[in-house]
């Protein structure tokens, strides 16, 4: 297709989409009226089931199965991250010098990492009640841990993470959220059915599935936060590609062609034939 | 509108955007000072927001904000320390900019404090003003301690 | 009268969006990006969706700059390497 008429297609697609605004635009309700019929449903729904937070009864209720396929998004993309950030061949990895940080930074980091974590278990626990739930409680839990790396040192962290472990929880998280809907299945009704025990409206244990789906997505969304950054924080710090200098200067390179030396650790892995091999890049200064 | 909502109209004009402009231009260090103290005031206006429609779960908002706001300052403190060491020295806007960050969580959290009745809310907004002066004060000094390194 | 708030929140995410654009280097960018972040929050509490200016808080205070922050330093290194490369 030349230019020119990739062109006239994107003109034709851009004009089809603007008239389909306009004409939508026209006929929307005026702004923040009075008159919600969806928003009217939706809360009556939730009252029904007892969550006093409407959004996250639409979440883990009525559209349970849309936020399924939301967190299976972010478990592809961790995976996909993982996959593509990984220790290759001709990459090897350099211990990080020690990070001075000013005393003061790092006991204020020490005081409020568990308050972070509480902050997050809380935001987490509260999903059906206030604003909140397991998306944002477990950004900020893992957020908290991070607190170890920029107002400590990176070996505190790499101390207290083990990736693996992580992993598998990011794993669990997304698993138990799957088998909970199956509650449904099993007392004879759709999958992802609200099936527990509705309890007291406004305690915690209001809501039947809901606070525990909103647990699921807490687990897996913070594992999958810190494994996302742990692969981010090895390729910023630890992992140099052959010739490039890390943190520190390097030691004693790999005989040329083979690409420096072998990669520590389970995670590296020889990549296939196929791909740029800069190999013999460290002895060919 | 009520008289919430209208300072926390008046601290939007008046405090968030002149920060939005500092974060916007000059070095480097002046824009992380900036930053520190967009979350800042952010946190107050959302506090006064919840207390303007009547909504105290709106503060949970301004809590995550208060415990996540110091996080970002010291990354990029952290990752900027090269730049933030380049920076030309403190001039006196800067330390403006530290000190309205400290000096204006008191007032708006005391204020609010007064009018709440007493009780966990009461606790969870004086824990928010504690966390947000304390973040707000370490992130400064690490800041200006930075310059001399 | 009632919808001052929405009005100046509004104002606020059109500064701070377009000072993202207009800036062009990303050490730089990522600041301000933080604060489009905040202003965002606030668009979407007085629009009253405080679950949504959560996440946005949750994802936009720290991660997001670290995220940015930790591919610019990947990537300036690797600059630095080659160009130092080079010139031997």
């Amino acid at each position: 297709m030349s230019p020119r008429t990739r062109l006239w297609v994107l003109a034709c697609g851009v004009a089809g989409v603007a008239a389909l605004l306009a004409v939508t635009v026209w006929r929307l309700p005026p702004f923040g009226g009075a008159r919600h019929p969806y928003g009217e449903r939706a809360v009556e729904a939730a009252l029904a089931s007892r969550v006093a937070n409407a959004v996250a009864s639409v979440n883990f209720d009525q559209r349970a199965f849309d936020t399924l396929g939301e967190q299976a998004i972010l478990f592809g993309s961790v995976l996909g991250t993982v996959v593509v950030l990984r220790q290759t061949r001709d990459e090897r990895r350099v211990e990080p010098e020690p990070a001075g940080v000013a005393g003061p930074v790092r006991r204020y980091a020490l005081i409020a990492l568990p308050v972070v974590l509480l902050t997050g278990v809380y935001v987490v626990a509260h999903g059906q009640l206030s604003p909140g739930g397991g998306f944002q409680g477990g950004v900020v839990a893992a957020t908290g841990l991070h607190l170890l790396y920029v107002a400590v040192d990176y070996r505190a962290l790499k101390r207290v993470r083990s990736v693996h472990l992580f992993t598998l929880a990011d794993a669990a998280g997304e698993a138990g959220y799957l088998l909970l809907g199956t509650g449904g299945l099993l007392a004879g009704t759709a999958y992802l059915t609200d099936v527990l025990p509705l309890g007291t409206f406004g305690t915690l244990a209001s809501g039947g599935t809901v606070p525990l789906l909103n647990a699921a997505i807490g687990v897996e969304v913070a594992a999958a936060v810190v494994v996302l950054l742990a692969r981010f924080l090895d390729q910023a710090i630890e992992i140099v590609t052959s010739g490039e200098e890390g943190d520190r200067a390097p030691g004693t390179d790999g005989a040329p062609g083979t690409g420096g030396a072998r990669p520590a650790g389970g995670t590296g892995r020889a990549d296939g034939a196929d791909g740029p091999h800069r190999t013999g890049r460290g002895g060919a200064g | 509108m009520n008289g919430w909502l209208a300072a926390a109209c008046a601290l939007l004009v008046l405090g968030l955007l002149p920060a939005l402009a500092a974060a916007c231009t000059g070095p480097v260090l002046r824009r992380v000072l900036a930053q520190n103290l967009t979350t800042v005031l952010t946190a107050l206006v959302l506090l006064l927001l919840a207390q303007g429609y009547a909504r105290p779960a709106y503060g949970d908002l301004a809590l995550v904000l208060a415990v996540l706001g110091p996080a970002g300052t010291l990354v990029f403190e952290r990752l900027l320390a090269e730049e933030l060491a380049a920076s030309p020295a403190r001039t006196p806007f800067q330390r403006l900019m530290g000190l309205a960050g400290t000096a204006a969580v008191p007032p708006v959290v005391l204020a609010l404090a007064v009018v709440t009745d007493p009780g966990r809310a009461t606790v969870k907004l004086l824990l928010t003003g504690c966390l947000l002066l304390a973040g707000s004060a370490v992130c400064t000094r690490a800041l200006t301690a930075a310059w001399g390194r | 009268m009632d919808e001052l708030p929405v009005a100046l929140a509004l104002l606020l995410v059109a500064c701070a969006g377009t000072a993202a654009v207009a800036t062009r280097d990303p050490v730089r960018q990522s600041l301000v990006l933080g604060v489009l972040g905040l202003a965002l929050a606030l668009l979407f509490t007085v629009l009253q969706a405080p679950d949504v200016a959560l996440s946005q808080l949750a994802v936009g205070t720290a991660l997001t700059p670290l995220m940015v922050l930790l591919s610019v330093r990947k990537v300036r290194r690797k600059a630095r390497s080659e160009r130092r490369e080079e010139h031997e």
